[in-house]
Parts: structure tokens; sequence; C-alpha cells
């Protein structure tokens, strides 16, 4: 049983099951409906991409708090260029990952080469580039080209294509990050950045590879979002950025670094979206809501560090040698 | 065996601690006069820092007594260990290193005034007296950050002995410091112990131990094995004691071929300049001097670890330009470095795991991790290094200190290296494994491969090196053929007091 509860992609996936059956009693004509199951994977897999993006930075150790405006950022880029310039689909999305992609680059470089706090360089980065994307989208572009909008509108199979991206970035990096010896040597350098540039990981390569990534999926999901509105807002994607670390850590990834699997971001994200969408058909106030999540991300890491601590000190003993220290 | 009751400033009896899965001390005894400098021998993982642990109340032992001053005791916390007058140098360092030294002495005892704020004068003049009186010549307002490690060590010291402790406990108090200020920490020790003060002295420097101790205590997998004076018990018979067996001495077999493997010309750079040296397939070349001479920023540069300013490293005669490591492994060099915690291992990853590190291709299939591959050569070098463990999935931060070493042998000879650059390659590994070691290199150089040994245990650098090169203050000062060698001859060449000629070094 504590094997299992150590495993945290296994924990949690136990945990939705338990909480989807449970509510399914609770609400039987709300919750387990088609319509509201497929609307919560919509609502979260523009959050589930972005945290993919989160998860492999956490893994070696760093993080973007820049990932929130870059969704405004690309998706008001590709809007601009649609609906000012009159570009077709194709160029104006390239370019609006591209611009993505230069973020992360500048983020990247200036974290590894220049040596400057992930924290301070993307916290900085998210102002200045939500700056950029107020510019962009003003109050907002609307009406969008109904061919660009065909990308985040369109059905297959029941689900919308944003879910299908989702579930493609989602397996194809879990596939990566556990098996490809590129992606593998992110371990290497959230476990001790020193000892894997010794072992001849080229760490700061990786680093902006790294940082380049988690903002050209948080581009993806800008775009996705803008045409599944059809609209884009400078204001779209705000606080995305804590949310989205509170549910890839709740997947299992550690500030440290070394920790966490692509499938945790996914499972990190449910978790936090069915709980949304129960409190929301309970009638449970917004401010409730927030309050919630936070507790639960606490309890989640407290837990985490009792099951792992080598020492195997009790909960007691963890109570009463916080009290002598 | 043991001294009358009436000195005993500790003493611990039958004491029990056990964690999950493994026994670390059973019925372990212990009693330390006052005024004596008590050993405390075994290997790594013998228990030795369970029951330092035990006595400075972070563990609690689940069964078993101890007395303080012959009055029975329940060390409760840290702090409570302090209040009873027990004190410790750890071997890993506490200090903080952005504050001044005397801040660092003083931590949660400094001087205060009502208001709560720190008298800096009045802490900066205690901190003078202290400093003066251990005989250490420090500024105690300057930064320990500037402070070479043996410095550091020193004020460690200082810090535990603030409190005036009745009982000091010292953790390998002399792993990083240099000759010289072992001297002066053992005057420190020597006037300590007049003063009456119980010292407990963990080591696995015999000949240190022989010194300066009066008292030896064994421990062997958690077992008490015996306390002995030091006079009435032998180096061979204590390690006997510990390890179970005897040690075999070392071949000294030389295995240099003709050929010049690494040429290493006119380098400098940061710590070091104007480095000319070069070494055969099958040689091992020690490279030797103080702490801080300049030997560990040389290798790092040569590996591609950090900049070589100028210079050039010709490897078969061909000349090389290494920027990063990954461009050394490729070339064949491998770098064992000197603090394995920091610098060599992922301490959260399995031993699997850290083995492969240093070339990942070598178990993948198409860019893909191939389970199968990685657990064949994960086992073979466990069995290959006899490295102590219950699967290669455990997590490396469970392996005592010779078994982690061997994992980052273990990853390093996966890349057969052609030049294999150890630095401290036995710094805190226990007898049993160091021998191990000292087989293992001398194998590697038996295939052919050339060794560059970085030590500061002048016996180890020995018995193993073909030829010992001298350091001084980043030059190289003389080279040393072995069968010329000696600690003394070493020691005037590493304190700068002898300096060959550049011509008489070519020689060489």
């Amino acid at each position: 049983m504590k094997k299992l509860l150590q495993e945290r992609e296994a924990f949690l996936a136990i945990a939705i099951v338990l909480i989807c059956i449970a509510a399914s009693i609770a609400w039987p004509g709300v919750f387990p409906t088609f319509d509201n199951l497929s609307q919560v994977l919509l609502n979260l897999s523009i959050d589930a991409i972005v945290a993919v993006g989160m998860m492999l930075l956490l893994i070696s150790g760093s993080f973007d708090l820049s990932v929130g405006s870059v969704v405004a950022f690309s998706g008001g880029i590709t809007a601009y260029l649609l609906y000012y310039c009159g570009m077709y689909p194709l160029p104006a999305v390239l370019i609006g990952m591209s611009a993505a992609a230069l973020v992360g680059f500048i983020n990247g470089y200036l974290v590894a080469k220049a040596g400057i706090n992930p924290m301070i360089q993307t916290l900085a980065m998210m102002g200045i580039i939500r700056g950029a994307a107020l510019m962009i989208s003003g109050s907002g572009i609307q009406n969008l080209p109904a061919d660009f909008n065909v990308l985040g509108q369109s059905n297959f199979l029941g689900l919308q294509s944003p879910v299908w991206v989702m579930l493609l970035v989602v397996f194809s990096f879990d596939f990566l990050v556990s098996k490809n010896i590129f992606f593998r040597r992110y371990y290497y350098i959230g476990n001790n950045e020193k000892a894997a540039m010794l072992s001849g990981i080229k760490v700061q390569k990786l680093k902006i590879t790294g940082f380049i990534l988690a903002s050209l999926l948080a581009g993806l999901a800008g775009i996705l979002l803008a045409s599944r509105l059809g609209a884009s807002l400078g204001t779209s994607g705000k606080g995305m950025e804590l949310r989205v670390i509170t549910a890839a850590i709740l997947g299992g990834a550690s500030l440290s670094g070394g920790e966490g699997r692509i499938m945790g971001a996914l499972l990190g994200t449910i978790f936090m979206a069915v709980i949304s969408n129960i409190m929301i058909i309970a009638r449970v106030s917004g401010y409730w809501q927030e309050m919630v999540l936070g507790l639960i991300l606490i309890l989640a890491v407290w837990i985490d560090i009792v099951l792992k601590d080598p020492r195997g000190l009790s909960l007691k003993a963890r109570f009463t040698k916080l009290k002598t220290s | 065996m043991i001294e009358q009751q009436t000195d005993i400033s500790i003493e611990v009896r039958n004491i029990t601690k056990t964690f999950p899965g493994v026994k670390a001390l059973s019925d372990v005894n212990l009693s330390v006069a006052k005024g004596t400098v008590h050993a405390l021998c075994g290997e790594n993982g013998a228990g030795k820092s369970t029951l330092m642990k035990i006595l400075t109340g972070n563990y609690q032992p689940d069964g078993g007594r101890i007395f303080i001053n012959g009055k029975e005791t329940v060390i409760k916390s840290q702090k409570h260990a302090r209040d009873l007058g027990i004190g410790i140098v750890y071997q890993e360092r506490s200090l903080v290193k952005n504050l001044s030294v005397a801040e660092n002495i003083f931590t949660g005892n400094e001087p205060r005034n009502q208001l709560g704020f720190i008298k800096y004068r009045e802490l900066f003049a205690k901190a003078t007296v202290l400093l003066k009186k251990l005989n250490i010549n420090i500024n105690p307002q300057v930064k320990v950050a500037t402070l070479s490690p043996g410095l550091q060590q020193m004020v460690e010291i200082a810090k535990a002995l603030s409190q005036q402790p009745r009982v000091l406990i010292l953790d390998e108090p002399t792993a990083s410091i240099t000759e010289t200020e072992t001297k002066i920490l053992f005057e420190i020790i020597l006037q300590l112990k007049k003063q009456g003060t119980a010292i407990i002295y963990i080591s696995h420097r015999m000949t240190e131990i022989f010194k300066i101790c009066d008292v030896v205590s064994i421990l062997k997998d958690g077992c008490y094995q015996g306390t002995y004076q030091c006079e009435e018990i032998t180096i061979d018979d204590v390690i006997k004691k510990m390890v179970g067996r005897e040690m075999k001495q070392i071949d000294v077999t030389s295995f240099i071929q003709n050929e010049t493997a690494i040429e290493v010309r006119n380098a400098s750079g940061n710590g070091f300049s104007n480095i000319s040296f070069s070494a055969r397939k099958g040689e091992i070349i020690g490279i030797t001097g103080l702490v801080g001479a300049g030997r560990t920023e040389l290798v790092r540069a040569i590996f591609g670890a950090d900049e070589l300013a100028s210079g050039e490293v010709y490897l078969n005669g061909a000349a090389v330009s290494i920027n990063h490591p990954s461009q050394a492994i490729k070339n064949g060099i491998a770098y064992l470095p000197e603090e394995r915690k920091e610098q060599g291992l992922f301490m959260d990853m399995g031993i699997a795991d850290n083995i492969i590190s240093g070339n990942l291709s070598a178990v993948a299939k198409h860019n893909l991790l191939n389970k199968k591959l990685i657990k064949t050569a994960a086992n073979s070098y466990v069995r290959q290094l006899a490295i102590k463990t219950p699967s290669v999935s455990t997590k490396v931060a469970n392996l005592s200190g010779g078994n982690q070493q061997k994992v980052v042998l273990a990853r390093w000879l996966a890349l057969n290296p052609t030049v294999f650059i150890v630095d401290e390659p036995t710094h805190g590994v226990d007898i049993g494994a160091k021998y191990e070691i000292y087989q293992l290199l001398q194998n590697l150089a038996k295939t052919g491969s050339t060794i560059i040994l970085i030590s500061s245990e002048l016996p180890e650098v020995l018995a193993l090196s073909d030829r010992i090169l001298l350091m001084y203050k980043g030059t190289i000062t003389g080279c040393i053929p072995r069968l010329l060698a000696s600690e003394e001859l070493i020691m005037e060449y590493a304190s700068g007091l002898k300096k060959d000629s550049a011509q008489m070094q070519q020689v060489a």
C-alpha cells in the first residue's frame, strides 16, 4: 500500500476515479454525463498542454512563470496577423509559434548562460510579455476567420480538437521523456547539475532547449485557445502559470528537480479540473474553490514528504521533532 | 580493558538502534574518560555516525542507556545535547558562507542587547579571544566563504568549542585540511585534553589515530568489537577487527608501456600556470600537493570542466581541443571528481541510472533506452566492483560511502577510458573499499589505461604511483620516480621548500 502511494501517478489516478465515482453517486444526472465530462476535458486541455512543458522544466530543476503571458502573446500575434494583415492561417500560426519560441530562447539563454535565477528571469518575462500581449490584442481581436477557428472548434469521435491535440502532446512527450536518451538527460540535470556536466551532459544547451519547448507548448496552447474562442484576449492565460505549476507538483514534480513524469502533469491537471467541476456543480463559491485547491496542494506535498522520508519517521515523530528543534 | 569509573565523562551501555530494514547498532558500549582522546574506528556503515547522532540528540536509541558524568540521561534533542555539554564537529560543513567568522562561531548564541540586536563589537571581541586561545590566525570579521577549506574546518571547531563542551566529537576532522592545519588541530586537541575535555575522534586515517589518540574503540556492522589502549594494539590489529579479515598489501607492479598516452604542454588557467607533463600508457602518475596547490583546477581544465586559458593537450600524439566534458569523454578521458556527493553522483537516482549516466547511447536502441541493456550493464558492474546493494534500482543515497564511490567508478569504467583522472578516489571511503579501489586502478593500468591520481593521502600516492608530480601554488615543483619517493621528500616539495629546475623535471 505504501509503495503504491509513493507512485504519485497511481495515487492520483485512483483518487480521480474515486472522486468521480463519489460525484456520480451524489449528482447522478449532472456529473457523469457525456456533456459535462467532455466539457471538463475541453477546459483542461489548454492547461494540460502548458503543464507538459512545465513538467519538463520542473524535472530539469527550473520552471517558467511566463507561460501564461506567452499563451496570450502567441494567440495575440496570430490573431493580429489573421485579422489585420489578412494572412493565411498556416503562416500566421507559424509566426505565432516562432514568437513563443523566441521568448523561450531568451529565458533559457539568460538562465543557462548568464546565470539569472529562473524565478527572476521568468517573472520579469511574465510582465514584459503580458504587456506586449495587451498591446497587440488591445481590448481583444474578435471575429477571426473560420478557416482558423476550425483548428480549435472541430469535432472528432465526439471530442473537440483541443482535446486531441492535448492527448497527442501528452502521450508523445510522455514517451520521449521516459525513453528517449535526449529527454532522459533532464532528470540528470535536475538531480545534480554539476554531476551532469561532469558526466558529459551539455547542461546549458539542454536547459535552453527546455525553455524553448515549454514556451512552444504555451504558444501552441495560446493559438488553440484563440482558435477555440474565435478571438484573442490580452488577458488570456492570466494566473495560468501558478495553476499549471500546482498541477505539475500535484502530479509528482518537485521544485528541487529530478522528479516527476509527463503523465503526472496530465493527472494533476485532471485532478484539479474534476475538483473544480464538482465544486461548481455543488455551487461552492469561487473563493472556496481557490482555497480548497491550495489546501490540496499543501496536503499532497506534505504526504509525499512523509512517505518518502528515508528515516521512516512517522507523522507523530515528525511533530515531536518539529517541536524540539 | 576499561578504566576506572570515576573519570568517565560519557558512557553508553547496550545501545541499539534499528532503521527500517537495517540494524544500525546492536548492543554497543562506549565509555569515554575525561581528558582522553578516544578514537572510534569502523568501516563506513559500521554505525559510527548513527552512534554520534544518538549522542547529539538527533536520533533516539531503541534500547540502552546513556550516562553523563555517571548520571543516567536521556538526550532529548540537539539543543539538549548542547546544554549537556556535548559538542560536535560534523564531517560536512555547517557554516553559513555569507556570514562572518564570528557570527558563525556564535550562531544562536550571539551577545545581544535588550532589544534582541546583536552587539557586534562584543561578538568580534569574543571571537578574537577564542581564536587566539586556539592559536588560529583568522580575522573574525571576514566572511567564511573567503576562507580555505582548512580554515573553514578550524572555524567549525571554534564554533563547537565556543559552547565549552565537556565532550567534543570530531567526525573526520582532517578529511579536507592540509598537514600544517592538521598540526594546529592536534595542538588544539592536546590543549583540550589537558583541560579535561573528553574527545571522541572519528577517522579513517590510522596513522593519525595512533598519533593523537589514547584509546580506540572499534565498531563493525553495528556491533561493538572492543576498546583498547593505543599502546597495546597495532594498526594492523585495528584494521583486522574493523574489516574482519586481514588486509593484503598491494603489489607494486608497474605496467608502463612505451607509447605516450597524454601530454600536456604549457597549460595555464585559473589556479595553475605553465604546466607541462606527459604520461605513458599503463602508467599511474600521482599528482600531489597541499590543498589549494591547483591540482583539481588543472585536471578539471584538462577534462574541459573549466577553461584552459592557454596550452595544449595531446592524446596519443595528436592535439585535441576540449571545451566541454563531453569532448573529453569522446576522446577517452574520464574524470572522477573530488566530491562525490556534490559532483559525482545523482543521489536520488538509482544505481543503474548513475552507472549509465556517462553514456546513455550505449544502453539505447534507436535513441530509446532499453531496460534490458540497462539492467545487464548495471548488474555486471555491481558484480565486478562488488557493490553491496539489494538491487540496481536502489537509490545511491542509501549506500555507504565506499559503495557510492564504486558506483561513480563504474560509470567511468563503462566508458573504457584511455586516460582516467581520479581526484581523491578514496576520500571518506572505508579501508576495505579503499583496497578494492586500489586494485581496480591497478587492473585498469594493466589493460593499458593511463591513470592520473590526485590524492592528499601520501601513503596512497606512494603505494600506487609510478611517478609523482608535486604541485605548489599552481606550478609543478618536482617529479619523483617511485623508487626515490618518500613522505618526507614529498612534503619538502609540496610545502615549497624544494624545487627542481625545469630541466630536471623534463628528465624525470
